[in-house]
């Protein structure tokens, strides 16, 4: 009730290059590069910009998606079990058909050489069935969101360890690489592909009709039903779109280390929700943009990035995401008191 | 997460005050899931009541139960707490550096000590600051378990010398050992401080409708930083009982360990939206998962097969409460 009435209120814009010298993120990312430039010779090289774009590529995929079911006022907790999860099946169910097909796409025993066309459709449909399942239980059955993706996180984890016996599966092809290594004038084609998703998905919440809705459920749902909408439809659109996002993601992160297995990217789906707080996404739903969410991607990975080329070891890097995280909602929290 | 819809339409309609005298409904039908697995336990495993085999049940699942009671609370408070992991770790890291000085008392008091302090911090941040719990959690789940291997640089400890420490996981009390003699008196004590005091009346109005409650004169930012405390002293009860029973205080332990004490939780009947909730259901969901978990094994069902049952039985057994909690209204 008091969370409706707190996001039901649009900030009022500012227009044009005010609006852009008015985000937080994009100061905090340039001071990052600032901070990175004149402590590193290394930090602004190509090699290590691609690096931590790359970085940015994988958490910004699930933080979109995840922005997404936030959006509507819920929350999936299974993307980076999705995640996995999706290309796990694609190994297992190209190579099925490979041996359907008599084609041998498992070589050594575990290394994928299969058709990266069906790998890639699959492994998309596995992402997006999986995430309208979430949808359908939360929207249809009324579980609520956390409980439903905890669930189907438990779940998805157990499965991918199923099918795999908990062993590694290695990819091999010229797609996986393209997708790790291709450079499009300098920027990593799987940043690229962030790129182009955020801008697909920016138009599709800010311009069409269906769009607007999910805003709308999100900032008051009783109001949304009661205007005719057929709110769960939506509800099940969003989860799908966060689980073709995870199954993106899950292609990006793949292709990058060339190997697959059930244990891989515990504890991403925090990540995603830490990046989408910091982008200035509201837990209660109805605002949210994707463009700060990319920001809060890149500045994610630029601060890690920094942390790790200073030489700080992984634990005060997870020290530094709490301390900026914790910091970040406590900010706004006493700016909205303001 | 649609706690503004669920808010409105169920806890106004005076949603605490039915769930004091409903809950019977609900734990009914946990107690029957309970009984008819205990009793085909029973015909499919001839040795499955047996006094071994129920310790094994027990001891098993008493440390997630503990902390269990502490996160039904929360709930109830229509909060939540991601960072017990990191709390329980942090905890029995700190209890391990004090190890050298040989003295049990301030070994186990400074594990006590720390998670109690962590669950004020967390308290503090959400009724005092009003950040979000399911961040400000989330935040300290990364903190504490950051802290946990910064102070102890990744390094086990060993506190097998501390008789006292080990007495914890190891040790027996009038024959019944201590992880299940801890569940029960905690059990005890959650239930009667939920049930039977005023604490109790102050914690579920406070989820069941904060404006309301604190228009009644309670101090809600009082019982949330209560509860959080509290939680995060069942967070360090938990860390001392399970290091206590594999003998060594592991940096890395407990990853995930939020999510299965959410999953029973929920399976106890405490709805995110707060205000609903009981530490006997708890109790029970703690009791059915330790069942399934056991029967299973007995079956030589793999473990990451145990995962995926897990979550189906926590679909089937969470879903028709949710259903009928539409209803309600």
């Amino acid at each position: 009730m008091i969370i409706a009435e707190a996001t039901s209120a649009p900030a009022v814009r500012a227009s044009g290059l005010a609006q852009i010298i008015r985000e937080p993120m994009l100061w905090l990312v340039l001071s990052i590069l600032v901070l990175g430039a004149l402590t590193s010779p290394h930090y602004l090289s190509a090699l290590n910009i691609q690096n931590l774009l790359r970085n940015a590529a994988l958490v910004g995929l699930l933080a979109t998606g995840m922005t997404i079911v936030l959006i509507t006022g819920r929350i999936d907790l299974s993307v980076a079990a999705n995640m996995v999860f999706s290309v796990i099946i694609a190994v297992v169910v190209t190579s099925w058909i490979g041996r359907e097909l008599g084609l041998r796409w498992i070589v050594k025993g575990n290394t994928f050489a299969g058709s990266p066309l069906i790998f890639v459709v699959i492994s998309l449909l596995t992402g997006t069935a999986i995430g309208a399942l979430n949808g359908v239980g939360v929207a249809y059955f009324k579980v609520a969101s956390f409980i439903m993706t905890l669930v189907s996180l438990t779940a998805l984890r157990g499965l991918s360890y199923l099918a795999t016996n908990g062993a590694p599966f290695y990819l091999k092809g010229a797609f996986f690489n393209w997708l790790s290594d291709e450079l499009w004038l300098g920027v990593p084609v799987s940043f690229v592909l962030l790129v182009v998703l955020v801008l697909f998905a920016h138009a599709f919440l800010s311009r069409t009709v269906a769009g607007n809705r999910l805003f709308a459920i999100g900032g008051n749902e009783t109001a949304t039903l009661y205007s005719g909408i057929t709110t769960n439809r939506y509800i099940v659109a969003s989860f799908a779109l966060s689980g073709l996002f995870a199954a993106v993601g899950g292609l990006v992160f793949t292709a990058r280390l060339k190997s697959v297995e059930a244990a891989l990217a515990q504890g991403y789906e925090l990540t995603a929700i830490a990046i989408a707080v910091l982008g200035g996404v509201a837990l209660a739903g109805g605002t949210g943009s994707l463009w700060r969410v990319l920001t809060a991607a890149v500045g994610f990975s630029a601060g890690l990035n920094l942390l790790a080329i200073w030489g700080v070891p992984t634990w005060y890097q997870n020290l530094a995401i709490g301390a900026v995280l914790i910091l970040a909602v406590s900010l706004t929290r006493l700016n909205h008191k303001n | 997460m649609t706690i503004v819809e669920e808010k409105s339409s169920i806890n106004a309609a005076g949603g605490w005050a039915q769930m004091r005298f409903l809950p019977e409904i609900g734990d009914l039908s946990r107690i029957v899931v309970l009984g008819v697995l205990v009793v085909a336990g029973q015909i499919l495993y001839p040795g499955f009541l047996s006094p071994e085999n129920l310790r094994v049940v027990l001891t098993a699942v008493a440390g997630i139960g503990i902390l269990a009671f502490g996160m039904t609370m929360v709930v109830i408070t229509g909060e939540i707490d991601l960072s017990v992991a990191g709390v329980a770790v942090l905890s029995i890291v700190i209890g391990g550096l004090l190890l050298p000085t040989g003295s049990p008392a301030l070994i186990i008091g400074a594990t006590l000590l720390c998670g109690l302090c962590l669950g004020l911090v967390n308290g503090i941040f959400v009724a005092k600051l009003g950040v979000s719990s399911l961040i400000s959690t989330l935040a300290m789940l990364g903190i504490a378990s950051a802290l946990a291997n910064i102070f102890s640089a990744g390094q086990a400890t060993y506190p097998e010398k501390i008789a006292e420490y080990m007495w914890f996981g190891r040790g027996a009390l009038l024959g019944v050992p201590v992880p299940i003699f801890l569940l029960a008196v905690m059990a005890l004590a959650c239930v009667f401080m939920t049930r039977s005091s005023t604490f109790g009346r102050k914690l579920y109005a406070t989820g069941g409708n904060a404006r309301a409650a604190l228009l009644s004169g309670i101090r809600i930012d009082r019982v949330k930083i209560v509860v959080f405390a509290f939680c995060g002293l069942c967070a360090a009860i938990t860390g001392l009982i399970e290091s206590a029973r594999l003998g060594y205080i592991n940096p890395a332990a407990f990853p995930g360990l939020e999510l299965k004490v959410l999953a029973v939780t929920v399976l106890g009947g405490a709805a995110l939206a707060g205000g609903t909730g009981s530490v006997f259901g708890t109790l029970v969901a703690t009791l059915i998962i330790g069942v399934v978990n056991n029967l299973l094994n007995q079956m030589g069902v793999s473990f990451y097969m145990q995962q995926v049952v897990t979550a189906l039985v926590i679909l089937v057994v969470v879903v028709p409460g949710m259903r009928n909690r539409r209803f309600v209204k």
